[in-house]
């Protein structure tokens, strides 16, 4: 066979240059290191965008006029309840012009009090007065202080730049993607650190509580809680050791496997860096399950080794004989690993892309570091005579659980065991028909309710009528058409009919402002706030209004209709999208067009939308990559079948889990289900093809299963337990995501192994029936 | 939408590029939407009937009732515009008038309602409407819009009162209508000011409006006689604490108080600049509502008021008694305020 010859060749010029091996292996790990640390968080806002969606190409095209969704809010609160006093407006001002000043801020988007587009109209005997809310002349005494409640009252801004009981005051900003004075892209987890010292560490004191919101802030709250992420990463690398340690009973066995496992997460930050990529925040936790994926294939190849030690031979040839028992089952785990997570890349989302990189490449290093280094590593390894004669003797004990093990590969208990797994099948396919898309709860799902983020997010969210939760629905349009009563009309029922669908909180266009200016001309009578149906008259209630206030362009063929919601729970922002595509039908025509969507609810409306669009063609790409690999070693449709059947039981077991534990499919949940894939094809690889020559000779089923699992059950139960352990630490993470993978990635390698050792034999059971 | 103009249908083209010139095309009436958040939409007006119902009007059309002030709901409403007033004769029959000239009719206590105007072409509103009995009906308006109906609202008939102009502009009307028809009549749609609320004491009616202006009729309408003006500003609301002690209120907070029958007015002073919409009084109480929350209470006859803010500072359009509560119509919808603790 073809490639046997090319294992034979690879295992010959492995092992006869071995010092070679090792000088080019610890070169590489020594360059890639170096580079390794450089590597950096790197988080931006467009990476999170499916930019090809098609609400995504409205956003694209009004971002220059429109801005974009990366907004920031600064809430400051005055810890009286009320803000009018002079300490308060001192803060407020210098809060205003630190955050104008802040590089990668769009300086005229920032809006505030003191912004001096916030004016107000007023009606007076003679006419109309108007003018800045906060006058030129502005002396915080109580007379200036109450001039301004007034000016606030009547520019109508309560609720969004002061909070409904005039407790806070907003100062809102938008995030550039690139610094226009450096041309360089701005990072936005440092922008985040610089809000927090700049921002609020300056300005918050024992009477002004200071608030902020916004994508940039939260990935940086993430990033900050990330830093924790590398503690728990050490205790679970700790917990893997010792048990490695018990498991092989050997300090040696234990380094070796640890170590090249961390070589592999080495490899690919270093790789990763010399790409020029970074490390998402939301992709964390790539590295550590490329550790996991190590560790699962070295303790193959220590207990390969070892046993073969225990038979007898010297460790050079124990271990040349692992490498080409191992190579094959092990190379094809791998590759079914790389070429799923690799098949991520036709998401077009950035930010899954990245991650498909990055566990990819992650995996496909593993390829190296434990099928190829492991094993010349361990050929240096001098087992001690007592080592050799304690393995030699084996387990009785062992080898009486593999026996009762065993029993599952007989039809009898084989039958029980399908039945139960039916039956644990049907019910999470059940269970996970609830599987919601996007998030499911207010706030960030990545960081904890009582984190700081979200509960500033609850206040502003409860103080203001306004939150980062917008929608924008884009009325593209004619030239002038905010001279047209009839195209104005349609925008104002248009909003009107959003405003009433649940979960949308107010509305905000140029036709509803239109209507306010038009009762302002007519002294302020409410009567009046209608759009007037003569050209002259709604000419000059929407004239008042400027470019700078996002409401219209320059020649009013674009206008925003702008939607609060309460929260951009999946379901608000489904129902809403929904509602606005049904009138968008209703009232648009050929000149008037109602374009979904902008703003940072649109986007994330879109998100959903591709990763709902995403999901079923994920699990396609992942199974299909793994089914041909499976059938191109192992030849078998059977085998091919024993090893992924159980494998979509544990799929679906995990997405009944994510509903059970709200978590929502996002674009950091998406790859988890293809993750969890790649944990789990390992385990049923090399037990399958422990057991296929033995299939291939007519050896009973019972019999081959018990040779399969002690040659290399031990190794499966034994990892699949090790790791969940080690990952079940991260409940007791900061960060919410954390906890929430812990517990998926716990529950996988759990039960990935179980379906392992307990659905693949049962159904082996009835593939082969005349293996008896 | 776009017109290919060619030689043969040149004519045409002119025809149906008509309207668009005008900057619309005429529009036809169009159910009110119904709405969950109607009773929190913009409301102008409210009423309460004998038999304790209430009925609100107010933007889009939005007809409201309810029977106990705290479960509404939405009317079917023929018209979306905004409305401005409703009238009640008694617990069946009512008018509502608002933006493009509507009148809308209930003849069931206000749970349905027919169309009896809709004049957008004319894009004036009606402010206010009052009916001495069940046929008999008065409706005005912006530029001196005055409608009168004999039969119930089946017809309306335009009415203009060339005494409701001072000396000067009668005298130039006069002489236009001999010498321009056309500008005589395109004066008279424009010269006339905003007339915005009607108060009704059997057949004495008293209207204010725009800029200062005050009339009285003494036989529903019909006749009106013009009334020294003793503010320069707009006001929004008279009424009758007695027969010879009257309350005019408008603009920027100013209030006016007469014991003469308009005779002589004397300006009470208020805290507050907010425009006053309107007056109600509730047995010897008088209270004020106007923009910004506004709302004030006299207890000695409109001599003195004090001020407060209530509605969140939104506009407060109107209110009526019911029970122990005070239900207003706000910017922010239905509000209720108690009377029994004031805030």
């Amino acid at each position: 066979m073809s490639l046997n010859r090319i294992i034979n060749k690879v295992e010959y010029a492995l092992f006869r240059h071995r010092a070679a091996v090792l000088v080019l292996f610890v070169l590489g790990t020594l360059y890639l290191l170096f580079k390794a640390t450089q590597i950096q968080l790197d988080a931006g806002f467009s990476k999170n965008i499916p930019l090809q969606h098609e609400y995504m190409h409205t956003y694209v095209k009004h971002e220059q006029d429109f801005g974009g969704a990366n907004n920031i809010l600064v809430s400051m609160c005055d810890a009286s309840g009320d803000i009018f006093n002079a300490n308060f407006f001192d803060s407020l001002r210098r809060t205003h012009d630190q955050l104008y000043y802040i590089p990668g801020v769009n300086r005229v988007q920032v809006r505030s009090l003191f912004s001096p587009s916030t004016r107000f109209v007023e009606v007076v005997e003679d006419g109309f007065a108007g003018g800045p809310v906060i006058p030129a002349d502005f002396v915080p005494d109580q007379r200036g202080l109450a001039r301004v409640k007034e000016n606030v009252e009547k520019a109508g801004i309560v609720g969004r730049m002061v909070a409904d009981d005039y407790s806070c005051a907003m100062i809102n900003a938008q995030l550039l993607e690139i610094d226009p004075s450096t041309n360089e892209r701005v990072d936005t987890i440092q922008f985040a650190s610089t809000l927090e010292q700049e921002i609020r560490n300056q300005f918050e004191t024992d009477d002004i509580s200071i608030h902020i919101i916004g994508f940039a802030k939260m990935v940086g709250d993430v990033a900050e809680g990330a830093k924790g992420v590398l503690t728990f990463f050490a205790i679970a690398i700790a917990i893997t050791a010792v048990m490695v340690f018990f498991f092989s009973g050997s300090l040696m066995l234990t380094m070796l496997p640890i170590a090249c496992s961390l070589i592999a997460v080495i490899w690919q930050m270093g790789l990763l860096s010399v790409i020029g990529f970074g490390i998402d925040p939301m992709s964390i936790l790539v590295p550590f399950l490329v550790f996991a994926i190590g560790v699962s294939h070295g303790v193959q190849m220590i207990n390969s080794t070892g046993k073969r030690v225990a038979s007898g031979m010297d460790a050079k040839t124990a271990a040349q004989s692992s490498f080409r028992k191992l190579l094959v089952p092990g190379g094809v785990a791998l590759l079914s690993d790389t070429v799923g997570f690799l098949t991520l890349l036709t998401i077009e989302i950035g930010v899954i892309r990245e991650l498909a990189i990055t566990a990819s490449l992650g995996v496909a290093v593993i390829i190296l570091t434990n099928l190829i280094l492991l094993p010349v590593l361990m050929s240096y390894v001098r087992f001690s005579k007592k080592y050799q004669q304690r393995a030699a003797l084996g387990s009785p004990t062992a080898d009486r659980v593999w026996h009762h093990l065993s029993a599952v590969a007989t039809k009898p208990v084989a039958a029980v065991v399908l039945v139960i797994t039916t039956l644990l099948f049907i019910a999470a396919s059940i269970q996970s028909q609830q599987l919601k898309i996007g998030d499911l709860h207010a706030g960030a799902p990545a960081l904890h309710e009582h984190s700081r983020y979200n509960q500033d997010t609850f206040l502003i969210t409860d103080r203001f009528a306004i939150t980062v939760d917008y929608i924008n629905i884009m009325v593209e349009t004619v030239p002038n058409a905010c001279t047209h009563h009839d195209i104005m009309q349609r925008i104002d029922d248009f909003q009107w009919q959003m405003v009433n669908v649940p979960g949308v909180q107010s509305g905000v266009s140029l036709a509803s402002v239109a209507k306010s200016i038009n009762a302002g001309y007519n002294e302020g009578n409410v009567k009046w706030r209608v759009l007037p149906r003569n050209t002259q008259s709604l000419v000059q209630a929407s004239a008042q209004v400027e470019t700078s206030s996002g409401l219209l362009n320059r020649d009013c063929s674009v206008m925003p209709i702008m939607l609060f919601l309460e929260d951009h729970k999946a379901e608000t922002l489904s129902r809403v999208v929904a509602e606005a595509k049904k009138l968008a039908l209703e009232l648009g025509d050929d000149d008037t067009r109602f374009m979904l969507a902008s703003g940072p609810a649109g986007v994330m409306a879109a998100t959903n939308e591709a990763v709902s669009a995403a999901q079923r063609p994920m699990m396609w790409y992942v199974y299909g990559a793994v089914i041909i690999l499976c059938l191109l070693s192992f030849r078998s449709g059977r085998a091919t079948a024993a090893v992924v059947i159980p494998l979509y039981v544990v799929s679906m077991m995990a997405m009944a889990l994510m509903t059970l534990l709200q978590i929502g499919l996002t674009v950091s949940t998406l790859p988890v289900i293809a993750l969890g894939v790649g944990i789990g094809v390992d385990y049923g690889i090399y037990i399958v093809s422990s057991m296929s020559q033995m299939l291939k000779d007519r050896v009973p089923m019972r019999q081959a299963y018990y040779e399969a699992l002690k040659e290399r059950g031990s190794a499966v139960l034994f990892t699949g337990v090790t790791l969940a352990i080690g990952v079940s630490t991260w409940v007791f993470s900061a960060l919410k995501f954390q906890v929430d993978m812990g517990i998926l990635l716990t529950f996988m390698f759990l039960v990935n192994m179980l379906g392992a050792i307990l659905v693949l034999p049962a159904l082996a059971a009835f593939f082969w029936p005349k293996n008896k | 939408m776009k017109f290919a103009c060619h030689f043969r249908s040149f004519v045409v083209c002119l025809i149906a590029l008509f309207p668009m010139a005008k900057g619309y095309a005429s529009p036809q009436p169009q159910p009110a939407v119904k709405a969950v958040l109607a009773a929190q939409s913009l409301l102008t007006d409210i009423v309460v009937l004998e038999n304790n119902r209430l009925v609100a009007v107010g933007e889009r059309g939005h007809i409201i009732w309810s029977d106990d002030g705290v479960v509404w709901q939405q009317a079917d409403v023929p018209v979306r515009s905004n409305l401005t007033a409703v009238y009640f004769i008694d617990d069946r029959y009512g008018w509502a008038v608002g933006h493009d000239a509507s009148i809308v009719h209930s003849a069931d206590g206000g749970e349905s309602w027919q169309l009896q105007q809709f004049a957008p072409e004319l894009d004036k509103p009606l402010l206010d409407i009052v009916f001495k009995d069940t046929y008999h009906g008065l409706a005005i308006g912006a530029y001196g819009l005055l409608f009168r109906t004999q039969d119930g609202g089946q017809s309306w008939q335009s009415e203009s009162h060339i005494e409701l102009l001072d000396e000067d502009e009668q005298d130039y009307l006069l002489e236009l209508k001999d010498d321009d028809p056309e500008l005589y009549a395109l004066e008279l749609s424009a010269i006339f000011p905003h007339f915005n609320r009607l108060y009704r004491d059997d057949d004495l009616l008293l209207m204010v409006g725009e800029a200062g202006f005050f009339a009285i009729s003494e036989d529903f309408g019909m006749h009106w006689e013009m009334q020294d003006a003793f503010y320069h500003g707009s006001l929004f609301d008279i009424a009758m604490l007695s027969s010879e002690h009257w309350l005019a209120v408008g603009l920027r907070g100013h209030i006016f108080l007469t014991e003469d029958e308009g005779d002589s007015w004397q300006e009470i002073v208020l805290s507050s600049q907010a425009t006053i919409n309107s007056i109600i009084t509730v047995d010897d109480v008088v209270f004020l509502s106007g923009n910004a929350g506004l709302w004030a209470t006299s207890a000695d006859g409109g001599l003195s008021f004090s001020a407060m803010t209530a509605a969140e500072g939104r506009p407060i359009v109107n209110a009526v008694p019911y029970q122990d509560n005070m239900i207003l119509v706000t910017e922010l919808g239905i509000q209720i305020l108690d009377l029994k603790k004031p805030e």
